[in-house]
């Protein structure tokens, strides 16, 4: 499936990080980080209110030791659909 | 970004786990065609079993090493023994830089760091072949010492002295004499005559050749090589960690014992095609022992965690796959199955690391000591406890050699080695194997029940096959090629043979080396420190929990099961 919008996703050790060039948006758990992009989406103005947004999170192992991103394939993405 | 698992090949040119299939699969090709009389591995050197004096003596490489051609490569005999030891350099530095290119990896840090544990390899390697340490005594010297003397030794396999002398024996027409001194009731003229005669055989030229007396030895096998190459990294890792982090680009345990089960792979082959039923029997045992021990070990590890230690949900899994499936695969599958922050896998894959390693140097010679005539329960156990593919291939094979040693001192009786470690490295494949499944049963349960949110995310089968161990199936292809070829075409089983032989032992065996000297430059023991409640679950979990349930399931589906001997006898 194609996303309508990708991010960076990171872990900072207290929240997570959602980022991209125009829009960066934390959360403690991954449910709060959904709501406060969808909020961020919303008042970006680029898509119209009502609409469903696929957005594509995928994770930056290059802030994982070097020595288990060969385990990359293992941890994981997100897909998300997202009510604006 | 690193945008991952979006297409089916993804990770085939990128990822260690698939670079061990490509350097696995390039020599069983090029074994293989010694099918059609091309020897294209034969320039691998190989280790020979030397004895100090001899060698200061008259010192030469050849008597060290030496390139281990078959029939179709007499052409590689011309490299002699240093020669084979630089082809050998310059073939897997290539292609192992090559990886390191598409792995994107530092080249040239990984290039020097590759060629300082190449030769720091080969050293160990080669000390450890010193007959002292490393040569067994010849059947003769155990069960007939009255007429042998108990001080010979083999210079080669132990079943090939035997034949060797027996041979000799039998040109010489001494074999009522000697007969006549081994009988209960023999005179001392008797035994003097047996004794003179002895004295002739071994001075016979090819016995004397692979033969040797000396006044002590340790009798370890090719054990000695593996524990001296990790005691040297151990070393490096822990006391010498400047040129431990030089050497870290290039120390890559799991890629090279993937690289080395896939060329077990070939060995199992070798060896279904003398010992079909038992393989089979071997591999049928160890999935059933995979799948009970499965069972029994997450639920008990992760109530453990909750339960007794307070752990949250996220680390309770992440910690309970860790253990009980396949070390650090599974914690990062787990964690990815149900959106662990990464701070916890990578906590405990510290742990799996280190404990493994704890494991690989005493489990071993633990279970040699107490279960001396258990030897595939002991390796099936092995495969279940210790969590690494590296570490559990490493301890296989130090407990294949230590066991098989052991039971032909206090017997005479010689195991066919690399059973054991087929047991141990079968049983953690299938753990592997399972890893897949498991991450995506997991998934299902966080996405659908535990943090329910239909709707907002998905858990694509495609799931499986991105957690599958790739190298598992490298492993597959070169076992079922070997025993395809001795069900249908039994005609080519020797040719097949020569090309194989040389990748199923000396190649495999260095990618053993490697991955000791490897694994014992990543272990750093003071990472330990801080790690709190987690490392005290840990360790009270793979000690108390797992290890026990292990042996008794491995006790269960293996118990009778004994290696074939040499020689069929």
């Amino acid at each position: 499936m194609n996303a309508d919008v990708e991010f960076t996703l990171v872990h900072d050790g207290r929240q997570w990080v959602c980022r991209n060039d125009a829009i960066t948006v934390n959360g403690e758990s991954l449910a709060e980080l959904d709501e406060e992009l969808g909020r961020a989406l919303r008042e970006s103005g680029e898509y119209p209110p009502g609409s469903r947004l696929t957005v594509f999170m995928g994770f930056d192992f290059d802030t994982i030791p070097t020595w288990l991103r060969q385990y990359h394939d293992h941890y994981f993405n997100r897909l998300v659909s997202i009510n604006l | 970004m690193t945008a991952v698992n979006r297409k089916w090949y993804d990770g085939m040119l990128t990822t260690e786990d698939w670079w061990a299939v490509w350097l696995g699969l390039i020599m069983f090709f090029a074994g293989m065609l010694t099918i059609w009389g091309i020897d294209l591995v034969g320039w691998m050197a190989k280790t020979k079993t030397w004895e100090w004096s001899l060698f200061w003596s008259d010192p030469s490489w050849g008597k060290l090493l030496s390139a281990a051609h078959g029939k179709a490569g007499k052409a590689y005999e011309g490299l002699g023994g240093l020669g084979a030891l630089l082809a050998t350099y310059v073939v897997f530095t290539a292609l192992t830089c090559l990886g390191a290119y598409f792995q994107k990896l530092d080249v040239k840090r990984f290039f020097l760091g590759f060629t300082c544990i190449f030769f720091i390899t080969w050293g160990a390697w080669v000390i450890g072949h010193e007959a002292h340490f490393k040569a067994l005594k010849t059947g003769q010297s155990i069960t007939q010492s009255q007429v042998w003397g108990d001080n010979l030794y083999c210079m080669t396999k132990v079943h090939k002295c035997t034949k060797l002398i027996n041979k000799a024996i039998d040109k010489q027409g001494v074999r009522e004499v000697i007969d006549a001194g081994l009988k209960a009731d023999a005179t001392e003229a008797e035994i003097a005559a047996a004794r003179e005669a002895a004295n002739k055989v071994l001075q016979d030229k090819k016995v004397k050749k692979k033969t040797i007396r000396m006044s002590w030895g340790l009798q370890l096998g090719g054990g000695f090589s593996y524990m001296l190459a990790l005691f040297i990294g151990l070393v490096i890792g822990n006391f010498f960690k400047g040129f431990a982090g030089f050497l870290s680009e290039a120390a890559k345990p799991e890629w090279f014992i993937k690289t080395a089960i896939v060329y077990l792979g070939i060995k199992l082959g070798l060896m279904s095609m003398k010992a079909t039923g038992f393989a089979m029997e071997l591999a049928l045992a160890g999935a059933a022992a995979t799948f009970v021990a499965y069972l029994m070990f997450w639920p008990i590890v992760y109530t453990l965690g909750r339960r007794a230690f307070n752990l949250r949900r996220d680390a309770s899994a992440v910690l309970a796959s860790g253990i009980s499936i396949c070390g650090v695969s599974a914690a990062i599958a787990t964690a990815g199955a149900i959106r662990a922050r990464p701070i916890l896998p990578i906590a405990v894959s510290m742990l799996i690391v280190v404990f493994a390693m704890i494991e690989l140097v005493g489990l071993p010679a633990f279970y040699a000591t107490v279960a001396p005539d258990q030897p595939i329960v002991n390796g099936a156990a092995m495969g279940m406890t210790v969590k690494t593919d590296g570490a559990d291939a490493a301890a296989g094979a130090i407990l294949d050699e230590m066991m098989v040693a052991n039971h032909y001192r206090a017997t005479g009786e010689l195991w066919e080695s690399d059973w054991i470690l087929s047991a141990a490295i079968l049983t953690k494949i299938w753990i592997d194997v399972f890893i897949g499944v498991w991450a995506f049963v997991l998934a299902l349960i966080w996405v659908y029940k535990v943090e329910r949110k239909p709707g907002d995310s998905r858990v694509g089968a495609s799931e499986i096959w991105f957690r599958f161990p790739k190298f598992v199936i490298g492993y597959f292809i070169a076992w079922l090629f070997y025993v395809a070829i001795a069900v249908w075409f039994p005609d080519a089983i020797k040719a097949a043979s020569s090309g194989a032989k040389v990748v199923q032992s000396p190649m495999r065996k260095m990618m053993f080396m490697l991955t000791f000297v490897a694994i014992g430059v990543i272990t750093d023991f003071s990472k330990l420190k801080g790690m709190g409640r987690l490392a005290i679950l840990y360790a009270i979990a793979l000690f108390v929990i797992i290890a026990p349930i292990a042996y008794l399931v491995a006790y269960v589906f293996h118990h009778g099961m004994m290696p074939p001997l040499v020689g069929g006898g």
